[in-house]
C-alpha cells in the first residue's frame, strides 16, 4: 500500500458509523496480538439468536424517562406492599415488629367499652409480669386495663406505639409507664443506638419520621443504616418477608389467628409456673447459688441479673429518657390522660441500689397530670418465689403486682 | 463509597445530572472532580499517591514521544519503576520481608509493617503501565491534556476494581464522545441491576457458607464440606467480582463510555483455557499483551511457550495477593493450561461433550480456589486433602443456597444461549419495567447481609 493512500483510508474510517469503527478497531487489535495467554481459539461463545428489536429504538430521553418511571413504579409497589398496611397485617406475630403492630391493631380495632380504660406500657417485664384482668379486679372492675408490654421494646418504640395506637391521645384515663429503675445510671449499651428499635417501630415510621428517627441515633454509621431501613421498610422486614415466602399459608393462618384471638390469649395468660425459691446471690462477687432443678434459660437470666458491673457514666440514658419519654409526655400534654411512672420490682432478690441520680424522673414529677409512684412501691415483690427468672414475675407474683398496680392507678385516676 | 450503598446512588444521580446539564467542555472537569471525590471518600491522603502516579506517567509518555534513544527508554523505566515500585511497596513489602526473614531465621514470627494498601492500586497501576508501554511501542498517541489522562486513570466506575481499561479503548470513546443511545442507557441500567443482584443477593449469600467453612476448615472434616465450602467460595467470588464489573460497566455506559466485557459466564467453560478467556478478561488480556508476549509468547518453541505460560500465570497469581497461596494458585492454573495444551491443543469443544467437560472444568477451577481462599497453605492443603477423602461430612450449602445456585445456572444458560439480557434490553417498555421493579424488590428483600459488605476484589 502506498503511504499516500493512508489519509484517504483514515477519512474513510472516520466516516464509518461508530459501531463499525469499534468493530474494526477490535479486529485490528486482535490481529496485532497474534497470540494469547490462553491461546484464543475460534469464537468461544455461541452467538445468541438474533433478537427482535422494536421498530423504533428508544431515544436517550425516552430511556431516561423510562428509568425514572420504573423507579417510581418500584416505589409505588413498595409503598403498596409495606406502607398501605397490607403486609403489616401478615407479619410474623412473634416477631419484634409483629408484636408492636398487633398492639396497634388491637387498639385501633377495639372500641372502648363503658368503663374508662387505662394502659400499662413497658418491655417484657410488663408483657410477662402484668395481667390486665388482675388489674381490672384490683380496680374493682371500674377501669378496663390494657397490657401494652412488648418484650424487648424501649421508650422509643412506646412513643410510636402510643402515637399511632391512641391517635387522639384521649383513650386512656391513665397510662402507666413501667421503668426498670428510676435511676439514670448508664448500663452497658447506649440506648440511643439500639438497632432493634428500628425493627420494632418500622411499621409505624412514616417517610417524614425517617430523618428524625435516624438522627436520634448517636452513632453516625448507624444513622445511615437506620435511614435506609426506615425509607425502605422491606430492608428492615427482610427476614420476615423471606420467612413469609417460605411458609405463606402458615403465616396467613397464624397472623389471622393472632389478630382475632391474640388479645384474648394475652389477657387470659396466667404467667410462668416456674419460681426461684432457694436462690441466693452474692452481689459483691456475682456468685449465684441456684436451687436445684432450674433450667438453662432461668440460670442465664439470673446470671445477668446478678452481674452489675459499673460502666463509665456518660449521661446517655438520661438524654435518651428525656427525649423519648419526654415525647410521650408531650403526646399527652393537652389530654385528660394521667401519666404514671412506676419502678418495677428489681428482680428475684433486692438488688444493691446505688445512690445514683434519677434526673429524668426529677425533671417530670412536678408536671401537671404526671404522677411518679414511689420507687419502693413494689419492692416487697423482690422475692424468688415471685419470679420465674432473673427478670420476670411468675404466676404467683404477677397477680399481686397487677392488682396492686390496678388499684393504685384507679386511685390516682380518681375512678375508685 | 461502595457501589452498593445509598451514598453511591445519590452520588451517581448528582454526577449524572450535572454531567448532562453542563456544556460538553466542562464535563471532563466534572468527571475528574467526581472521580477524585469518589476516591477521597475512602481515604483523602492517598489521593496524593494516585495524582503523583498520574503526573509521572503523564510526563513520561510525553517524554517518550518527544525524545529518542536512551532518554526515551529512561522515561519508560521511570514510569515502570514508579508504578511497579509503589505497587510492590504497598502490596508486597510485608510478603517479601516476611519471606526473607523466615528464610534467614526459620520459625521466627514476623510482625508485619503497618502498611495500608491503597484502594484499587493493582488496577490503576496496570492501566497506567499499559498506557505508557503502548505509547513507547507507538501503539497509542501520548495524551497531551493532563485532565484527559488523569480522567483515564481515575475515572470512578473502574478506579477501584476494574475492569482494566486500555487507553485506546477509553480514548476512542472519550475523543469521539456522544451521548449514549436509548438502548445503551437501558443496557447500562440492566447491567447495574444485574451487578447489584449478583453482589447483594448471590455473592453475599454464598459468602455465608464460604466464610463459615474457611474460618476453620478443620472443624468440618469430610468430602462434602470441602467441596461445598469451596464451591460456595467459587460462586461468591464470581458473583462478587463480576457483579462489581457489571455495575462499573453499567455506570460507565450511562456516561457514554463503553468498558470492555470482563466476565462471560466463566463457569460454563469446557476447559480451563476457555475459563481464562471468560474470567477477568481484561486482566487476562493485560497479562497476555504485556507479560506473555513480552516474554516471547509461543514464538520460541514448546518449552519456552510453557515456561512463558507458567511465568505469566504465576505473576497473575501474585497480582491477586501477596502470599504463597496466590503463587500456588497461579502456578496451578499455569500447569493446568500447559497440560490442556498438550492434551487438547487449542480447539474449542462443541456439542454435548461440553457438559461433562464443563463439570470437570468447574471442579478443577474450584480446587484452585482453595489456595485462593484458605488463610494458610496448611489450611489449603487440608481442604484439598478432604476433597479426596472417603468421609462424607456435612454439606455447607443450605437448601436456599443450593436453589440459588441452580437458579443462577439456569439464568447463565439462558444468557449464554438466548441472550437474555440483550432481549430484555430491547423488549417492550412494560416488560423492562417489570424486570427493573422485580430486580429492585429482590434487592430490597433478598439481600443476604444486613450490612454493606465490601467487594472481595477491593483487597487486590
Amino acid at each position: 500500500m502506498n503511504e499516500t493512500e493512508l489519509p484517504g483510508i483514515r477519512k474513510a474510517i472516520e466516516a464509518l458509523p461508530r459501531e463499525q469503527r469499534r468493530a474494526l478497531l477490535e479486529w485490528l487489535i486482535e490481529s496485532e496480538r497474534g497470540v494469547a495467554v490462553a491461546e484464543p481459539a475460534p469464537p468461544a461463545i455461541r452467538k445468541p439468536k438474533p433478537v427482535r428489536r422494536p421498530a423504533a429504538p428508544a431515544t436517550l430521553r425516552q430511556a431516561v424517562l423510562w428509568s425514572i418511571a420504573s423507579i417510581a413504579v418500584f416505589f409505588l409497589l413498595d409503598a403498596a406492599i409495606f406502607r398501605s398496611g397490607w403486609y403489616l397485617r401478615y407479619l410474623a406475630p412473634d416477631s419484634t415488629t409483629g408484636q408492636l403492630e398487633l398492639n396497634v391493631f388491637w387498639l385501633r380495632h377495639t372500641l372502648p367499652g363503658k368503663a374508662p380504660e387505662a394502659a400499662v406500657i413497658g418491655d417484657s417485664r410488663v408483657a410477662e409480669g402484668f395481667s390486665a384482668r388482675n388489674a381490672d379486679a384490683g380496680a374493682g372492675d371500674r377501669i378496663h386495663f390494657w397490657n401494652l408490654g412488648v418484650p424487648g421494646s424501649s421508650p422509643r418504640d412506646w412513643y410510636y406505639l402510643l402515637r399511632d395506637g391512641d391517635p387522639d391521645h384521649r383513650r386512656f384515663t391513665a397510662l402507666a409507664i413501667a421503668m426498670d429503675r428510676y435511676s439514670d445510671e448508664d448500663g452497658g449499651e447506649n440506648p440511643s443506638n439500639r438497632m432493634s428499635d428500628l425493627s420494632y417501630s418500622v411499621g409505624r415510621l412514616r417517610w417524614s419520621d425517617c430523618p428524625d428517627f435516624a438522627e436520634s441515633y448517636d452513632a453516625p454509621e448507624l444513622r445511615r443504616t437506620v435511614q435506609t431501613g426506615c425509607l425502605f421498610r422491606g430492608v428492615t422486614l427482610r427476614r420476615d418477608v423471606q420467612d413469609f415466602f417460605a411458609h405463606p399459608l402458615a403465616r396467613f393462618r397464624a397472623a389471622k389467628a393472632w389478630r382475632n384471638d391474640g388479645k384474648g390469649y394475652i389477657d387470659g395468660y396466667g404467667g410462668k409456673p416456674e419460681d426461684l425459691t432457694g436462690l441466693s446471690v452474692d452481689f459483691g462477687t456475682g456468685a449465684v447459688n441456684f436451687p436445684p432443678g432450674l433450667k438453662d434459660w432461668q440460670k442465664n437470666s439470673v446470671n445477668g441479673f446478678a452481674s452489675s458491673a459499673k460502666v463509665p457514666q456518660t449521661g446517655a440514658l438520661t438524654a435518651y429518657r428525656k427525649l423519648w419519654l419526654g415525647r410521650i409526655l408531650d403526646l399527652y400534654k393537652d389530654s385528660p390522660t394521667r401519666i404514671i411512672f412506676l419502678e418495677l420490682p428489681g428482680g428475684p432478690l433486692p438488688p444493691p441500689r446505688r445512690e445514683t441520680p434519677a434526673r429524668f424522673i426529677e425533671s417530670v414529677w412536678r408536671r401537671p397530670r404526671v404522677t411518679v409512684l414511689p420507687g419502693e412501691t413494689f419492692r416487697d415483690l423482690e422475692r424468688p418465689e415471685f419470679y420465674a427468672d432473673g427478670l420476670h414475675l411468675n404466676h404467683a407474683g404477677r397477680p399481686i403486682f397487677s392488682e396492686r398496680l390496678g388499684a393504685k392507678m384507679a386511685e390516682i385516676a380518681g375512678s375508685r | 463509597m461502595l457501589f452498593t450503598t445509598l451514598n453511591f446512588a445519590a452520588f451517581l444521580v448528582v454526577v449524572l445530572v450535572l454531567f448532562y446539564a453542563l456544556p460538553k467542555p466542562a464535563r471532563r472537569y466534572l468527571l475528574l472532580a467526581a472521580s477524585l471525590f469518589f476516591y477521597m471518600a475512602w481515604n483523602v491522603k492517598f489521593v496524593a499517591l494516585i495524582l503523583g502516579l498520574i503526573t509521572i506517567d503523564y510526563f513520561a509518555a510525553l517524554w517518550i514521544i518527544r525524545r529518542h534513544g536512551a532518554p526515551r527508554r529512561m522515561a519508560l523505566l521511570v514510569s515502570l519503576f514508579a508504578n511497579i515500585g509503589l505497587l510492590g511497596w504497598f502490596k508486597y513489602a510485608n510478603f517479601v520481608r516476611e519471606t526473607f526473614l523466615q528464610l534467614a531465621h526459620p520459625g521466627i514470627t514476623v510482625q508485619p509493617l503497618d502498611i495500608i494498601l491503597p484502594l484499587g492500586i493493582s488496577f490503576h497501576t496496570f492501566q497506567s503501565i499499559s498506557y505508557v508501554i503502548d505509547v513507547y511501542r507507538g501503539e497509542q498517541p501520548a495524551i497531551t491534556s493532563y485532565v484527559d489522562y488523569a480522567l483515564f486513570v481515575a475515572f470512578f466506575p473502574q478506579l477501584v476494581a476494574g475492569p482494566i481499561v486500555r487507553a485506546k479503548e477509553f480514548f476512542l470513546d472519550y475523543f469521539n464522545w456522544r451521548a449514549p443511545s436509548g438502548e445503551e442507557w437501558q443496557r447500562g441500567i440492566a447491567m447495574m441491576l444485574t451487578g447489584f443482584v449478583k453482589k447483594l443477593i448471590c455473592a453475599d449469600q454464598f459468602a455465608i457458607a464460604a466464610d463459615r467453612y474457611f474460618a476453620n476448615p478443620q472443624a468440618f472434616p469430610g468430602l462434602l464440606p470441602a467441596w461445598s465450602g469451596t464451591i460456595a467460595f467459587g460462586l461468591q467470588i464470581f458473583f462478587d467480582f463480576s457483579g462489581y464489573t457489571d455495575i462499573a460497566i453499567g455506570v460507565a455506559l450511562l456516561f457514554g463510555f463503553h468498558f470492555p466485557e470482563n466476565f462471560r459466564r466463566p463457569y460454563l467453560s469446557a476447559s480451563v483455557t476457555e475459563f481464562w478467556r471468560r474470567w477477568h478478561m481484561t486482566l487476562s488480556g493485560w497479562l497476555r499483551d504485556y507479560v506473555y508476549i513480552s516474554l516471547g509468547g509461543n514464538r520460541h518453541g514448546r518449552a519456552r511457550t510453557y515456561a512463558n505460560l507458567m511465568l505469566t500465570m504465576l505473576l497473575g497469581g501474585l497480582w491477586h495477593g501477596a502470599s504463597w497461596n496466590f503463587v500456588i494458585w497461579g502456578g496451578y492454573h499455569g500447569a493446568v493450561l500447559s497440560i490442556e495444551r498438550v492434551v487438547w491443543g487449542r480447539g474449542e469443544k462443541r456439542g454435548l461433550v461440553r457438559i461433562p467437560l464443563a463439570i470437570l472444568t468447574f471442579l478443577i477451577v474450584n480446587i484452585g480456589w482453595v489456595f485462593f481462599r484458605a488463610k494458610t497453605l496448611a489450611a489449603a492443603l487440608f481442604v484439598v486433602g478432604q476433597m479426596f477423602t472417603r468421609t462424607a461430612g456435612e454439606l455447607m450449602l443450605t437448601p436456599i443456597q443450593i436453589k440459588l445456585a441452580v437458579a443462577t445456572l439456569a439464568v447463565a444458560l439462558a444468557e449464554e444461549y438466548g441472550g437474555l439480557l440483550t432481549r430484555l434490553t430491547v423488549s417492550p417498555a412494560w416488560v423492562r419495567t417489570v424486570a427493573v421493579v422485580m430486580a429492585l424488590l429482590a434487592i430490597e428483600l433478598f439481600t443476604a447481609s444486613d450490612q454493606s459488605l465490601p467487594f472481595v476484589y477491593f483487597q487486590f
